[in-house]
C-alpha cells in the first residue's frame, strides 16, 4: 500500500465505483479501499439472508426462507430507467457485458386510497381510471404536444414557449385539474414534492420524455432491475476500474486522511500510508467534511406474495403522490422477487421509503405499508442524508451525498459526473473506453 | 465492434447448435492465467506480460462434433491480489480453470483454496480444471506431477500441466472442459443464465451518446 497514486477512493458505494472506473479510464493511477469486505457500502445487496438479519440484529431466518444464499436483499431501493443516465454510463463503459436485467413490469400510482396504472401513451390515457372522461381527452392532448414538441424547432411548440413559463402554465394551457398535476408531475416527470410547477416547464417536459422514451425501449415500464440485485452495480464498475489498472483492497480500516497544507496528500491505515494527490470517497468516511440535511426512512419487507392489485406483478413500483396522503414528499414503494435471484423462490421483497418529515418516520410510511398485504419480516432504517460542507477544491477531498430518496438513479449519475468534473476540470470522455481491450460480445 | 473472438478454430467443421459459457480464470497473481487465456484466444504469448490490464472479457469458440462451445472468459483484473474479488465473477461461472506455477509450491497451496473457494461461492455443477502452469520451466519444478494428479482425481477435477509460452495443452484444457460441459438446451443460451436480458446500444441512445453526459 505504501506508494504513490493519483486518486484514492474511499468506499465502494456505486458513486465510489463509478468514479474510479472513469478516473481508471481516463489513464490515472486509482487506488480503492473499502473498510467492509465486501462491495457496495450503503448501496451494496446483503447476502445471504442470515446476514440481512443479523444486520438489523433479528433472530436468524426460519427453514420457510429457504437457502439463504438465494437472497440479495438491497439496502437502498431503486430502479434504472431504461434510457436514463445510467443506463447510458452502462453501455458506453462496456461495464453492460458483466450485468443482465430484466423490466419491471407494472408502474402504478395511488389516489383516493386504491392504486392504478401509470398511464403513458394516449390508448392508457384514454382507458384509464384515474380520470374523467373529459379530463382524459385534456390529458392526451397534453401527452401528445409533449410527445411531438422539440426544443430546437419552435414551430413545435404551438405558440407555447417552455424556456420562459413556467410547468403551472403549461398545465393552464390544457386545463389540467389537480389530480391529473399530481400524477403527471410525480408519477411520469417523478418529482419528489411540488417545487417544480413554479419552475420552467421544460424542465418537466424533458423528465415526462424520459420517462415515455425508456417506456418505449422495452415495454411494460420504463424500468430495468438487475438480476440478483443493485450491488452488482458497483461490482461492475469496480471491475472496469480494475481493468484499467485500478488496485481493490478490501476489509482494509482506514485511519487518517493525511492533510498537508489543507490538502490531502495521502490516506493511511495502521503503518502503511498511501499517497495520493486527490480522495474521492462517500461522507462515511470523512464525518467531519459533511453535514446531515435531512433523513430518509426505508423499509424492507420479505413476503411470500406479490403487492395486491398489481395483476400478480413480480416486481413493480407505487409512487404515492405527497398530497393524496397529506405530506410534502412522495412515498415510494418497490417490489422485486425470486425471479430476480435475489430471493428464494415463492418469495418477494418490498421496500416502503421517504424522505423523513416528522419526529415519528414509521407513522409516515404506514400509507405504503398498508398497501402490501401481509408482511412476513420488516426491517427499518432511518439513514441521514449528508452533503459534503464544500466543493473540495482546495483540499482536494471530493465527497459523494449519501444517496437519497429517489426511485431512479438519475440524480445518482448526476453527482457521479458533477465530482468527476470538479475534480479533473473537464467533462468525462467516453472514447476513452478501448473496447479492443476486451472483445465485445456477440 | 471487434469480433476477434467469434473466429472458429479450425478443428471442427460442423455447423451443429451454438452453446455458450462463462468461464472464470482462478489463482494467484503472476502464475499466468492472462498469459493462458492470451494463448489460447489469440495465440500469442509475451514473456514479460505485464499485470493483468484489459484482458478482462475475451471469448473464443471451440468445436465439438456436433456443438460449437462459445467461452466467455472472465479474467481476475487483477482484483484477487488482496482478496477483492467480487462475488460478481463466480456469478453463473459454468467453467473455471484454477491456474498454478509448477515452479511455486506457495501457488499450488493457494490453487486449493481457490477450488474451495468455488466450491464454496460457485454453482455445484461448475466444470473446474486445475492447470500446472510454465511446465516449460521443469527443471524449476517443485510441485509434482503426481501430487497435482491425485489432488485433481481427489476433487473431481480435471488435470493438465501447461505452458502458455510453448502453447503445450493449452487448446487441449480448454477442448477438454468443453467436452465435460453439458450442452442441453438450457446451457445454450448461457449469456442469459439468469434469464434477464443484456442491454445494448439502440440507435436512439447513439444519436444521445453525444449529450448524455453533460
Amino acid at each position: 500500500m505504501n506508494e504513490e497514486y493519483d486518486a484514492i477512493v474511499l468506499g465502494t458505494g456505486l458513486k465510489e465505483c463509478i468514479l474510479s472506473g472513469m478516473l481508471s479510464v481516463s489513464g490515472k493511477r486509482v487506488l480503492h479501499i473499502d473498510r467492509n469486505k465486501y462491495y457496495g457500502g450503503e448501496s451494496a445487496s446483503i447476502t445471504p439472508l442470515e446476514d440481512l438479519f443479523g444486520k438489523f440484529k433479528a433472530p436468524s431466518p426460519d427453514e420457510s426462507y429457504g437457502r439463504g444464499r438465494d437472497w440479495n436483499v438491497d439496502l437502498i431501493p431503486k430502479f434504472l430507467m431504461a434510457n436514463g443516465l445510467l443506463v447510458k454510463l452502462l453501455i458506453h463503459t462496456g461495464v453492460t457485458r458483466y450485468l443482465e436485467f430484466k423490466s419491471v413490469e407494472g408502474s402504478y400510482v395511488y389516489k383516493s386510497g386504491k392504486i392504478s396504472k401509470v398511464p403513458i401513451d394516449q390508448q392508457e390515457a384514454l382507458s384509464s381510471d384515474l380520470m374523467g372522461l373529459f379530463e382524459k381527452r385534456r390529458f392526451r392532448s397534453f401527452l401528445m404536444w409533449v410527445q411531438n414538441m422539440q426544443e430546437d424547432d419552435p414551430k413545435t411548440w404551438d405558440g407555447f414557449d417552455p424556456f420562459n413559463n413556467n410547468m403551472s402554465a403549461l398545465y393552464n394551457k390544457f386545463s389540467l385539474d389537480k389530480n391529473t398535476q399530481d400524477f403527471t408531475g410525480h408519477a411520469l416527470a417523478l418529482y419528489r414534492d411540488d417545487d417544480y410547477i413554479s419552475q420552467i416547464a421544460i424542465l418537466t417536459i424533458r423528465r415526462i420524455k424520459l420517462y415515455s422514451d425508456s417506456l418505449a425501449r422495452y415495454g411494460k415500464s420504463p424500468y430495468l432491475y438487475p438480476m440478483y440485485g443493485l450491488g452488482e452495480l458497483p461490482q461492475g464498475f469496480a471491475r472496469l476500474s480494475a481493468i484499467y489498472g485500478g488496485t481493490y483492497m478490501l476489509d482494509k480500516p482506514i485511519d487518517e486522511i493525511v492533510i498537508k497544507d489543507g490538502k490531502v496528500v495521502g490516506v493511511r491505515s495502521g503503518d502503511e500510508t498511501a499517497q495520493c494527490k486527490q480522495v474521492f470517497c462517500d461522507p462515511t468516511y470523512v464525518p467531519d467534511r459533511v453535514k446531515k440535511v435531512g433523513q430518509v426512512i426505508r423499509c424492507i419487507c420479505l413476503m411470500d406474495h406479490p403487492i395486491p392489485s398489481t395483476s400478480d406483478a413480480l416486481s413493480t413500483q407505487i409512487i404515492i403522490p405527497q398530497k393524496q396522503v397529506g405530506r410534502n414528499s412522495d412515498i415510494y414503494v418497490s417490489l422485486v422477487s425470486h425471479t430476480h435471484q435475489v430471493a428464494a423462490k415463492g418469495w418477494f421483497i418490498a421496500m416502503v421509503s421517504t424522505t423523513v418529515e416528522t419526529k415519528n418516520p414509521e407513522v409516515e410510511i404506514k400509507p405504503g405499508l398498508d398497501l402490501l398485504g401481509p408482511i412476513k419480516q420488516k426491517f427499518i432504517s432511518i439513514s441521514d442524508y449528508m452533503v459534503p460542507v464544500d466543493d473540495g477544491l482546495n483540499s482536494q477531498i471530493f465527497i459523494s451525498t449519501s444517496y437519497d430518496a429517489t426511485t431512479h438513479f438519475e440524480t445518482t449519475c448526476l453527482d457521479v459526473l458533477d465530482i468527476f468534473k470538479r475534480a479533473t476540470g473537464e467533462e468525462f470522455d467516453f472514447n476513452k473506453v478501448k473496447h479492443e481491450l476486451g472483445d465485445e460480445d456477440q | 465492434m471487434a469480433n476477434r473472438g467469434t473466429a472458429q478454430r479450425p478443428n471442427g467443421s460442423t455447423q451443429g447448435k451454438i452453446c455458450q459459457f462463462k468461464l472464470v480464470l482462478l489463482g494467484e497473481s503472476a502464475v499466468g492465467k492472462s498469459s493462458l487465456v492470451l494463448r489460447f484466444v489469440k495465440g500469442q504469448f509475451h514473456e514479460y506480460q505485464e499485470s493483468t490490464i484489459g484482458a478482462a472479457f475475451l471469448t473464443q469458440t471451440v468445436c465439438l462434433d456436433d456443438t460449437t462451445v462459445k467461452f466467455e472468459i472472465w479474467d481476475t483484473a487483477g482484483q484477487e491480489r488482496y482478496h477483492s474479488l467480487a462475488p460478481m465473477y463466480y456469478r453463473g461461472a459454468q467453467a473455471a480453470i484454477v491456474v498454478y506455477d509448477i515452479t511455486n509450491q506457495d501457488t499450488f497451496s493457494r490453487a486449493q483454496t481457490w477450488v474451495k473457494e468455488l466450491q464454496r461461492q460457485a454453482s455445484p455443477s461448475i466444470v473446474i480444471a486445475l492447470a500446472g502452469n510454465k511446465a516449460d520451466l521443469a527443471n524449476k519444478r517443485v510441485v509434482e506431477y503426481d501430487e497435482a494428479q491425485t489432488y485433481a482425481d481427489e476433487n473431481g477435477l480435471l488435470f493438465m500441466e501447461t505452458s502458455a509460452k510453448t502453447a503445450m495443452n493449452v487448446n487441449d484444457i480448454f477442448l477438454a472442459i468443453a467436452k465435460k460441459l453439458p450442452k442441453n438446451e438450457q446451457s445454450g443460451s448461457a449469456s442469459t443464465s439468469g434469464q434477464g436480458r443484456r442491454l445494448v446500444e439502440s440507435d436512439g441512445q447513439k444519436a444521445a451518446t453525444g449529450n448524455c453526459c453533460k
